[in-house]
Parts: structure tokens; sequence; C-alpha cells
């Protein structure tokens, strides 16, 4: 990928989600809510689907493919998250997709895409993945996300050094994934938001979640030395507290594009929003 | 060589490329490996699951 920047460090990504493939289940019912609602945008095409590859489900996503009766192909860059997604599984990393052109007629990830360093370069190849009219669906945490936390951590970490560094991964806006998919090449685009409130009583949990999702930091120019210690307990006590309960949103960009084909089976669609 | 020999779904041979040339790969049964030659790289399968990462896959000697 000449020329990409390389804001995020792919082998910790792998490495945490290796580590998370053990604890997933923490973190089940958040990624099979977003999954949900991202696998429901194709209950309102008429298109039927025989083939998926989804990248990054966690072991999540391929159930709710295999209960509408598709097969699925769970590709992830960490080969024990991929075998959570059942038989087919192939390790792969979603900057370099392993796929022949026109293989699949679905492409999901839910939750997944945030952590590649040329996001442009993943979902071209996603669409030459994807047969002519061929599905994509993406859940991506977009800004807004953990903002909260965010904030704790650089007042937090400003106060105790006098400097911040990134902790919390850079996130797109929504208008970002638009101009994306489009320049993609993806036909229909549409994107909109969605939103899932994380309520926590005991702020350490909220790390924990992220953990177990795989979700540390992996921003290459992290502050890779151990942070002072009082860092994380400052910040966590300095994150908004309502009726004894903290919140922090999930704020998701939901992508819909379909793959160029005269005629777009996708037009005849009822709008997927 | 890469330590198990479940074999590799048929169905994932018929959609597989290198990731690296987009090129065809051989399915070598014995070492359980797939070959990308344009790429000189065998990536491994592992319990069944191909390992498409170039970092991962060994390098071919001419």
């Amino acid at each position: 990928m000449a020329g990409v920047p390389e804001i995020f460090d792919r082998l910790a990504v792998r490495r945490h989600r290796d580590r998370a493939a053990r604890m997933v289940e923490r973190v089940a019912p958040v990624l099979r809510e977003a999954a949900e609602r991202l696998v429901g945008r194709m209950d309102d095409t008429t298109r039927r689907f025989a083939l998926a590859l989804d990248l990054g489900g966690r072991g999540i996503v391929a159930p709710l493919l295999a209960a509408r009766g598709i097969t699925a192909v769970s590709a992830d860059l960490s080969t024990r998250m991929a075998a959570r997604g059942g038989a087919l599984a192939v390790a792969a990393d979603e900057e370099w997709l392993p796929f022949r052109a026109a293989s699949f007629d679905l492409v999901t990830a839910n939750l997944s895409l945030h952590w590649a360093n040329d996001l442009p370069g993943v979902l071209v190849q996603v669409r030459t993945a994807l047969k002519p009219d061929g599905l994509f669906l993406a859940s991506l945490p977009v800004l807004g996300t953990l903002d909260p936390l965010r904030t704790a951590l650089a007042e937090a970490e400003a106060a105790l050094s006098g400097g911040a560094s990134p902790r919390v991964s850079p996130f797109p806006t929504l208008r970002d994934c638009a101009g994306l998919l489009q320049r993609a090449g993806f036909a229909l685009p549409v994107v909109d938001l969605d939103r899932i409130s994380l309520a926590y009583r005991e702020p350490l949990a909220a790390l924990h979640d992220l953990r177990a999702a795989g979700e540390t930091n992996a921003i290459r120019v992290r502050e890779r030395r151990t942070p002072p210690r009082a860092l994380f307990p400052a910040a966590l006590a300095a994150l908004p507290v309502e009726e004894r309960t903290i919140t922090l949103e999930l704020t998701m960009a939901m992508l819909t594009g379909w793959a160029p084909s005269p005629p777009q089976h996708g037009s005849g669609r009822a709008a997927a929003h | 060589m890469s330590g198990s020999k479940v074999p590799i779904d048929p169905r994932l041979l018929e959609i597989l490329v290198c990731p690296l040339t987009k090129g065809p790969l051989e399915y070598d049964r014995t070492n359980n490996e797939l070959i990308s030659r344009k790429a000189g790289l065998a990536y491994p399968i592992r319990d069944g699951i191909p390992i498409m990462l170039p970092d991962e896959a060994r390098k071919l000697e001419d």
C-alpha cells in the first residue's frame, strides 16, 4: 500500500483480535445488536443472496446470515477470530483481500473496518469481490463514539504529564463514509446514522469490554511505554456520571452500496433506511 | 510443514487467489499449502483454515 499513511499498527490489531477471540462473548450482546440492525437492512431488498463474505464478524454475524439461508465465508486478520465464524474460515487482511473477482453476492463488515489504514482501498477490493448487483453492508463507528472517554483520557494525561498521546481511534465522520462509498464505485450508496447506548455502573468495565471486543489502541504513534499508574483511574473518575451510571455511545454509520450492474437490482428495492 | 493435515474446504479453493498478485493458487496436498508461483509464496493451511497473510507465508526457493 505505497503512499498510504500507516496510522494503525496492523500487527497490534491482529494480536488484539487474537486475544479477544477468547473473551468476545463478554460483549456479544452489543455486537449482536449492531449486527442485527446491519443484516436487517437486506430484508428490505428482493435480491436473494447465496454466498457472503463476512469481514471481521467475530463469530456473531455468520450465524445471523446462516439463519437467512446464506453461506458465509468468515475472514479475519486473526485466525482464531476467523474460526469463530464457522467452517468456511480464512485468515486474511482486509487491505489485501485474497478472493477472486465477482465471488460473492453479499459482503458484510460489522464494526470491523475502522482499524484499516487504507479504507478506500479496502472498499474498492470489496466492490471487486462482489458479483454484479451484489450488496455491501457495513457498520462503522464514527466520530462521537467514545467521546467522553477520549476527552477524559486527554485531560487526565495533560494534567499528569503535560501532553496527550492518541488513545482512542480517530473515527471518520458520516460525510467521510458517504464519500468513501462513492469513490469506491458503489451504486446507490446510502449512509445513515444509528446509535447504541452503553451504560456502565463501573467505569473500568467499559475498558474491559473494549478489550474483549479486540478494540484496544492500535494507533501506530501510540505511547508504548506503560502509562503513568494514575492515568486510567484519573480518566475514569472524570467520566460524566448520571444516576450512578456512565453512558458511552456507540455512534455508527450504516453503509449500504451495490456493485454496479445494468439493470440495478438495488434500485427496485424499498429504501434501505 | 503446517502441523495439521485438515484438508481445505473445496468451496474455498474456488474463490481464493493470492492476496498480493490476485493470481491463481495451486493446492499442494502433500504440504497442505496454497502456492502462488507469481508471488513466490506458499500460504499455509492450519486446521483447515488458509492463512492468506504474506507475513506468514513461506518463501519458495527457485
